[in-house]
């Protein structure tokens, strides 16, 4: 179908648009994350040197500046510390209520996820919630020759333990 | 060269709210408004340019937008010529610049201009194109997108450690609709009563819509030189940039800095360098505007400014300490809340009415104000920005 207004975008893949991360290994230099989220391993950067694991990962250590860095895993299930459901202004992609939580993780960490699979009104302060891996559309990527190739992704939320 | 002192002496806005104007059309009317106080002023005094917006890369496809201004404002800069970006935060980052280039001399006049056009042909885009205003491939992925989310959560453990009630959300709302009532220029004239704030619809609870600031298409423009220079082209008071800092401790929202979400480090961490460089602390500061995009977000501001003790924000609030004839009257034209947020331009709206504070023509006067602050925060609570302005440098 044409874009309307633009109609010069039938079937172009607009990344500007992409709500998703590049995560095709031509567009990043940290996309194991992505390739372990596939295997559902929620994973970051350690530094050999120092072993600072810093979250997002890293390409160099932000600490030390080394670049001598390895995988590893991180908390796949947290405690709930705060619920929000959104129900007004949620971006084009979600659905409203839109849910998320701001999650302890244990080892310092507390992150906020969208929450998914959650009915409104079911999580409660102190709930135990669990990683969610989920396909998202493919990203095209021009090869030589113009060739386009779709790559497969994967993103995360998470999820209420029944 | 020795250090310049540095005044602003002119400020405008477009009309600001749901506009049927282009950024650039909105630019020019911020900059009339802005022209039109200081008539000693030529356009070839201007020797600089700085135009804060973050959404025209997005809402207008053109990025590099100072040439553009520069060209339809008539103004050639040869000293500064440059787009700032800072999201919430843009216009106070320009005036902070253009103070440092003054002060330097390595630029004698410059004008900060700043705004979006936020409303884009489609509403869809609008609210789509916030998801590159934070942390893109985590935050933004996760649907973040401009912070109602993050700041309910801000809220609900605000209430959690400090007893914060919704009540008081909704005094900040009642005044800050208050104070902008009879601020034309701004988005919102009429004023809401604690019963409508309470019982308005919910867009995240606890935040229900009279605690979001709206969507708002808007420019603003000051104009800044050195003192000596000041002192020819206007007669009104002067009034000086006296200190400033930007504090930026974290971005995704995994690595918040403080204790927690009611706690803000980096705002004690920018408030501490502003006072230091202004040479003042929380109890000589005589009027303020703090970013007031959420109702919660002013009542940590009271604390985390040292207006109140940590924790204090909410019985300070909604006792009137924040409003004329309390400690601090703050938000006195009418804050985000009334007036809107297009980003780029709020921190030169703050600005400008810190201009006609000091000089004592504002529409809602604090008499004898001598002392201004003024206050940011951008995206998803990452970055906080300060001036503070001043009768004396």
């Amino acid at each position: 179908m044409p874009v309307p207004g633009v109609p010069i975008l039938e079937g172009l893949y607009p990344s500007t648009l992409d709500l998703y991360p590049f995560e095709a290994k031509e567009f990043n230099r940290i996309h194991p994350f992505y390739e372990n989220l596939k295997q559902k391993r929620f994973t970051t950067t350690r530094c050999k040197k120092c072993g600072s694991a810093p979250f997002p990962p890293r390409v160099v250590c932000p600490k030390c500046n080394s670049e001598d860095l390895e995988w590893v895993d991180l908390p796949t299930e947290g405690k709930v510390l705060d619920i929000t459901e959104e129900v007004a202004g949620v971006p084009l992609g979600f659905e409203s209520p839109l849910i998320h939580a701001r999650i302890d993780l244990g080892e310092g960490r507390k992150l906020i996820s969208r929450v998914i699979n959650c009915k409104e009104g079911q999580l409660k302060e102190g709930d135990t919630v669990r990683l969610a891996v989920f396909e998202i559309p493919p990203m095209i990527v021009e090869k030589k020759g113009g060739v386009m190739e779709e790559v497969e992704r994967t993103f995360f939320a998470f999820e209420p333990i029944k | 060269m020795p250090e310049r002192n540095v005044c602003i002496i002119g400020g405008g806005m477009s009309q600001w709210g749901v506009r049927e104007a282009s950024i650039l059309d909105m630019a020019q009317e911020a900059a009339k408004e802005c022209f039109d106080e200081v008539p000693a002023l030529k356009k070839e005094d201007i020797d600089g340019l700085l135009f804060a917006s973050s959404y025209c890369g997005r809402s207008a496809f053109q990025v590099n937008i100072a040439p553009v201004i520069a060209e339809r404002l008539g103004i050639k800069p040869t000293s500064m010529c440059t787009r700032v970006d800072t999201l919430c935060a843009g216009g106070s980052a320009g005036i902070i610049l253009a103070t440092g280039l003054i002060k330097a001399g390595l630029a004698d006049v410059v004008m900060v201009g700043g705004g979006e056009k936020l409303y884009t042909p489609q509403r869809w885009e609008t609210y789509y194109s916030e998801l590159a205003s934070i942390d893109h491939d985590w935050d933004g992925a996760q649907g973040m997108g401009l912070p109602p989310p993050f700041f309910s959560m801000t809220a609900q453990e605000h209430m959690k450690h400090y007893g914060t009630t919704k009540e008081q959300l909704a005094a900040v709302s009642v005044k800050n609709r208050r104070n902008g009532s009879n601020n034309l220029k701004g988005h919102f004239h009429k004023e809401v009563t604690l019963e409508e704030v309470m019982s308005a619809r919910p867009i995240v609870p606890p935040l229900s819509l009279f605690d979001c600031t709206p969507i708002t298409d808007g420019c603003a423009a000051v104009l800044l030189t050195y003192e000596e220079k000041a002192k020819e082209l206007t007669d009104r008071p002067l009034v000086y940039v006296r200190g400033a800092a930007q504090a930026s401790l974290h971005s995704m929202s995994m690595n918040w800095p403080g204790e927690h979400l009611g706690d803000w480090a980096h705002l004690r961490a920018a408030a501490k360098r502003a006072y230091e460089t202004a040479r003042v602390g929380p109890d000589d500061i005589d009027v303020a505007e703090t970013h007031d995009c959420f109702t919660i977000s002013e009542i940590v501001e009271m604390e985390d400014l040292g207006f109140c003790k940590k924790g204090e924000g909410g019985p300070f609030v909604e006792s009137g300490q924040n409003d004329f004839g309390g400690k601090i009257p703050v938000n006195t034209d009418g804050g985000l809340l009334s007036c809107g947020h297009p980003f780029g331009a709020t921190g030169i709206r703050q600005a400008r009415e810190m201009l006609y504070q000091l000089q004592g023509r504002a529409i809602r006067q604090v008499e004898g104000a001598e002392i201004g602050l003024t206050h940011n925060l951008s995206g998803l609570n990452v970055e906080h920005t300060m001036l503070i302005y001043g009768r004396e440098p």
